[in-house]
């Protein structure tokens, strides 16, 4: 099948705006390195370049240097098993010839934004911070007792009350930090008012997403392939808060919209419609088309569109008070119990999945509870153990033949017989 | 020495003292994690009992629950929960000193949701963070008002200031002991060995804190009369223990442990709340208390952990570096090179361990005629 032009355009956007970037740090401006669960929008409020964390590993292993980064980072003394998807991007600065890495490499940050969930996650982000000229900001990462289980539902308007204020509290304190620390350190302003206009032009871009993504749900056939629905919305992520960002996700729905309207496919017969739990595979993306073909399962769900659906829209009169409730529970959204299992549940609804594959990978992440409560709705799961950027930890021939007999076993059988 | 098995013997059978509480009607709160502020549970007339591992149980239950990828401390703790092997509890707390215990927390949340016919205590997690900053004392304060709602909503009473602040100082003492205790190892040569100082400190978090410093203070009466403990001198840091097994392998094998950054060791103790004399501001106390002691491995920066390390194993004057570290217990590992170059001393990292199990043979280079006993 053709690709999205906006999944072309989005990949090509990207290129140019990371020579773009790297002229721009040549040139002296600073450069932040964000995570992907950390806010990046004052960043963006503040005219400061930034690359985010995950962004740069997945470009790294799409690019076959995964091992080489890890290489490195288990060259000076650190574990090359822990943390790699967060640690790839530590093994370019540990290079010393960076200018080697994907795209040209990654520029030095002069700061990197972290927050510290996990064990040990941090300390990736410490030994960033013993590289010359870059420091590390620090965010917590705070739990909560009790919270209510329908969180797409309150987060637009009643975050408050789905995160509860402690959180709110402790993250809205961090963020005036980061802020005085950006201005003292860079002589950059922070102008409340271009920090309004960035939240709203966020909020713009998820609702254009939201709209895309309810179309995907509701399409037979499904109208895009996943690996085309990935960059399509997460290129524009990195760019959120900006003119192009909104266009970009704009132009995507309209796309989406004119192959539904078309009644276009992915171009096989769709026998079986799949969602995949878990991070982009992102060493072997073949993976999402391999069973198109064979079984005519195609991959309507990934997280990717769908968080950007429902995980991020904040309204409110306070935006500071509102970007710490986009971030406050953001990995709690995917990945904490009952959150993330009744989620999922819900958007395995919405699209009408009939079976789930879901990638467990070695870090702790509720998996169990997600898989019973999909079975538990009636969804059969497939749970495939890997690393999404470590190829070492599967064998791609075993996770192929294990999809295979289990869409032959079961899925497809109940596929059959739920289409009468 | 007879104060020293009784420790020891209580660290062994540590639901011991805990049945004797239920059997008089007093209520007993399981607890995860050195982070679980002990005095909330104690002011309330809880018996505090901090939850151990088995390494010789397959942890069948936990691996289901908590996946394979996981601290097994973690989901050992589960699994015996979910057995009843730690008798009647009337609550349980857990801290967030870890991912793991985070991660058993939001598990026995969610069999509490779905499965209730599952026999399991009330839970609260108790979400004390460690960053060095103001922002995090404010956010800790309010976990630690948080929970005294919590304990006296179980309790069906106020937790008064009073009992509180007498908490306190009971914790306060047995710590300020503990800390005697481990000075019992660090002279040369050496009145305690680690395995008897391991087995001294866990004995108390299943104690009442006044029992536990009566027999602190009587461990100290006796101190002349140990024995001298002999081996190679070394510091132990990377994972927590709370088992001896690994303790009695090294000291078997001819080290001796005389000092540990891990909270079943000397981190459980070495900071105390030392209330201020405005009894309004004892939650804050116990707030920055539990914020700043440590550092632990989970929660402290790669330069925290290794400038404390390089002071206290000169402290306690040891002669080698041990880091053991655990089978997905990750943290440690990323310390590992920081506190090597800042303690300057042979150092060995034995990492991927299984729960209660260390390979001996990765430790040639701390036995070597260079390292002096």
């Amino acid at each position: 099948m053709t690709r999205l032009d906006s999944a072309r355009r989005a990949t090509r956007h990207q290129r140019q705006w990371f020579e773009d970037l790297r002229a721009e740090v040549e040139a002296g401006a600073p450069l932040a390195l964000v995570n992907a669960d950390a806010p990046q929008e004052i960043f963006r409020a503040m005219g400061i370049p930034y690359v985010v964390n995950q962004w740069w590993a997945s470009i790294i292993t799409a690019k076959r240097q995964g091992q080489d980064h890890l290489g490195r980072v288990r060259a000076h003394g650190y574990p090359d098993d822990s943390e790699q998807y967060n640690a790839l991007p530590l093994g370019g600065v540990l290079d010393p010839e960076p200018d080697t890495g994907p795209w040209g490499g990654l520029p030095r940050p002069t700061i990197v934004l972290g927050e510290t969930t996990g064990d040990a996650a941090r300390k990736v982000f410490d030994v960033w911070d013993e590289q010359p000229g870059t420091t590390f900001y620090a965010l917590e990462s705070a739990a909560e007792n009790a919270v209510p289980p329908n969180w797409w539902e309150l987060m637009p308007h009643r975050w408050e009350e789905a995160i509860g204020s402690d959180r709110l509290d402790l993250l809205v304190g961090e963020l005036e930090g980061l802020i005085r620390f950006l201005e003292t350190t860079t002589g950059l302003v922070f102008s409340e008012t271009r920090f309004r206009d960035v939240m709203d032009l966020v909020n713009e871009q998820e609702e254009w997403n939201r709209r895309t993504r309810d179309l995907v749900a509701a399409a037979r056939p499904c109208p895009l392939e996943v690996t085309d629905s990935i960059p399509s919305v997460m290129v524009p992520q990195w760019h959120r808060g900006t003119a192009w960002g909104v266009e970009a996700a704009k132009a995507f729905h309209d796309e989406v919209a004119q192959r539904v309207a078309a009644g276009t496919g992915v171009g096989v017969d769709e026998r079986a419609r799949l969602m995949w739990i878990g991070r982009g595979l992102w060493f072997d993306l073949d993976f999402y088309r391999r069973f198109q073909d064979s079984h005519g399962a195609v991959f309507v769900w990934s997280m990717y569109l769908a968080i950007a659906a429902d995980g991020y829209l904040r309204y409110g009169d306070d935006p500071l008070r509102a970007l710490a409730a986009r971030f406050a529970t953001f990995s709690d959204q995917l990945y904490t119990p009952p959150w993330s299992v009744e989620w999922y549940v819900k958007e395995a609804r919405h699209h009408g999945v009939d079976g789930v594959v879901h990638l467990v990978s070695d870090d702790p992440r509720g998996s169990w509870f997600t898989t019973r409560g999909l079975e538990a709705a009636g969804f059969p799961v497939l749970e495939l153990h890997a690393d999404n950027v470590d190829a070492r930890t599967a064998d791609p021939d075993t996770l192929d033949r294990k999809v295979r007999d289990w869409l032959d076993a079961v899925v497809l059988p109940r596929a059959g017989a739920r289409g009468g | 020495m007879a104060a020293l098995a009784e420790l020891t013997a209580l660290a062994a059978d540590r639901t011991a003292v805990a049945h004797e509480w239920s059997a008089a009607g007093r209520p007993v709160a399981g607890y995860v994690g050195a982070d679980v502020p002990v005095e909330v549970l104690t002011a309330a007339g809880f018996l505090p009992v901090r939850l151990t591992g088995d390494p010789d149980t397959p942890p069948v239950a936990g691996d289901r629950y908590l996946g394979r990828g996981l601290d097994p401390v973690a989901r050992s703790v589960l699994t015996r929960l979910l057995d009843g092997a730690y008798g009647p509890l009337s609550a349980l707390v857990v801290s967030h000193d870890c991912e793991a215990s985070l991660r058993l927390f939001y598990a026995v949340r969610e069999l509490h949701r779905t499965e209730p016919g599952i026999a399991l205590p009330p839970v609260h997690l108790v979400d004390v963070l460690h960053l060095p900053h103001r922002t995090t004392t404010r956010y800790v304060l309010a976990k630690i008002r948080q929970l005294r709602t919590q304990v006296e909503r179980w309790k069906g009473s106020p937790v008064t200031a009073e009992d509180l602040a007498g908490a306190v100082a009971a914790h306060d003492r047995v710590r300020s002991l503990l800390g005697r205790v481990a000075g019992l190892r660090r002279t040369r040569p050496a009145r305690l060995t680690g395995i008897e100082a391991l087995a001294a400190v866990a004995a108390t978090t299943a104690l009442p804190p006044d029992r536990a410093a009566l027999l602190l203070e009587a461990l100290l009466a006796e101190a002349d009369a140990l024995p001298e403990a002999g081996g190679t001198r070394v510091f132990l840091t990377g994972s927590s223990h709370d088992h001896p097994r690994v303790h009695a392998a090294l000291e078997e094998a001819g080290l001796l442990v005389v000092g540990e950054d891990h909270d079943w060791g000397d981190l459980l103790h070495h900071r105390l709340v030392d209330p201020p004399p405005d009894p309004a501001l004892l939650e804050l106390a116990l707030a920055e208390r539990y914020q700043h002691n440590g550092p632990a491995a989970a929660a402290a920066s790669i330069r925290q952990r290794a400038a404390h390390t390089a002071a206290a194993a000169r402290a306690c004057r040891a002669d080698a570096l041990l880091s053991y570290v655990r089978v997905h217990d990750d943290a440690p590992r990323w310390d590992f090179p920081a506190q090597r170059a800042a303690t300057g001393l042979p150092a060995v990292l034995v990492d991927r361990q299984p729960y209660g199990r260390i390979d001996l043979d990765a430790l040639t280079a701390l036995r070597t005629p260079g390292v002096a006993a």
